[in-house]
């Protein structure tokens, strides 16, 4: 009985905000042309989104051993789901107690994200999963190392002869959630996690892929990665649709 | 709101976790030592002890130093510990005192007046480096190759024969060195 009564509470205040909306939507002038259609039906914009990994800039400020940039798309397909893309390159140097090395190379990244986020009224936001599929082209080069030795009496020896691994690339598969939120008329801030998983790379001779552009850096327990990102996108309206 | 508090905890669960990769495990076999065997000049296939064996080398800055653990003991195997240097021909020269005894003289915390005793003989392992990858944390570890054993000649050499067991230096399983007194 008494969900009942909620639910009947709910339905009288959707109803009210309604009404409220339609009679705003009926004295604006710009909804002049759609006088014809039912006032309660909201139309979505379909375009192409643009943007920038904001995390990576500001990273590539902050941290002297990262510069990275990466360009982010989408294009809305149907009404959920998008296709999406960015294209990257980033440098990276890691350094442990007796290596330091720098990665460095480009990527791109396709696939699909899905909104599964029910927007109120004509809002756009979304809470998204996508897939995505990366691959990279690097490089990286062994800086220098302190040869592991657990005999103390000699000295430790650290080689600063640098070796370079040319040519090497990297394929994975990314499952992605996201959120991206319109804060201003067309324009986007989001946040994603990207969970990854290698599926090919080229081992190079006598070392390992320590960190892949755009993949991250490697962990030795297996082909797995995380990455995150934060992103800041315009959206250049194509045509607008109904909801 | 319950899923983006559900994706920040992820975040933080997964940034969390990515630490031990970055330690090396002691346990992990690195760069081997040098293992050499005492044998019967007059007997070669059995070995023999050295009465109080004592092995001392240079430091970095010349200074003549024990090495840990060869103090003048009695043993007939023993694993020594090889320089590493950048360079592309490394070496190592050592001096083994049979019937080794120490005095420092009365004074344990200064090794720079201590006099060793017993008959010396100088011994130089040259080798390459070979530098082997290992992981993130410990880098890379040396095997050495192309070893070489020669013994400075002074009228009185307790070792009378040095052999190459194993030119390759790459584990601590058997003995690289077989050494005739």
């Amino acid at each position: 009985m008494k969900s009942q009564h909620m639910l009947k509470y709910y339905i009288s205040t959707i109803l009210i905000l309604l009404m409220i909306f339609s009679v705003k939507a009926q004295n604006n002038p710009d909804s002049d042309q759609d006088k014809s259609q039912d006032s309660t039906k909201f139309k979505q914009k379909y375009g192409l989104r643009l943007g920038v990994d904001v995390g990576k800039i500001v990273r590539t400020f902050i941290d002297d051993d990262y510069t990275g940039l990466e360009i982010n798309a989408d294009y809305r397909y149907s009404k959920n789901v998008y296709i999406a893309g960015e294209l990257g390159t980033e440098e990276k140097t890691t350094s442990t107690e007796f290596l330091n090395s720098t990665s460095k190379g480009s990527y791109f990244k396709v696939g699909i994200d899905y909104n599964m986020y029910k927007n109120w009224l004509d809002m756009e936001n979304m809470i998204y999963v996508g897939f995505r599929v990366g691959a990279s082209t690097f490089s990286q080069t062994v800086n220098s190392y302190t040869i592991f030795n657990t005999n103390h009496e000699f000295p430790e020896a650290t080689i600063t002869e640098s070796i370079d691994f040319n040519g090497l690339t990297a394929i994975w598969s990314e499952l992605i959630l996201g959120i991206k939120a319109e804060v201003f008329t067309n324009l986007f801030v989001g946040l994603n996690i990207q969970l990854k998983g290698r599926i090919t790379e080229t081992e190079p001779d006598n070392f390992e892929n320590v960190y892949i552009p755009g993949f991250g850096r490697t962990y030795d327990s297996g082909s797995f990665g995380v990455g995150f990102g934060y992103s800041i996108s315009y959206l250049i309206p194509l045509y607008k649709k109904e909801k | 709101m319950k899923k983006i508090s559900t994706l920040l905890l992820l975040l933080l669960l997964t940034t969390a976790s990515c630490e031990k990769d970055d330690i090396c495990p002691e346990s992990t076999p690195t760069t081997p030592k040098l293992i050499l065997r005492f044998y019967d000049i007059s007997n070669q296939y059995d070995t023999k002890n050295v009465t109080s064996i004592g092995v001392t080398s240079l430091d970095e800055n010349g200074e003549t130093f024990v090495l840990a653990g060869f103090n003048g003991v009695t043993t007939d195997s023993i694993s020594l510990p090889l320089r590493i240097q950048t360079t592309a021909e490394n070496f190592t020269r050592f001096t083994f005192y049979k019937d080794f005894a120490l005095d420092d003289n009365g004074t344990p915390n200064d090794p720079s007046d201590d006099i060793f005793s017993g008959n010396p003989d100088v011994i130089t392992f040259t080798y390459k480096r070979e530098d082997i990858y290992v992981s993130r944390a410990c880098g890379f570890k040396t095997f050495f190759s192309e070893l070489i054993v020669t013994v400075e000649s002074d009228g009185e050499n307790w070792i009378i024969n040095p052999l190459i067991l194993n030119r390759t230096i790459e584990n601590e399983i058997s003995a690289h060195v077989k050494i005739l007194h």
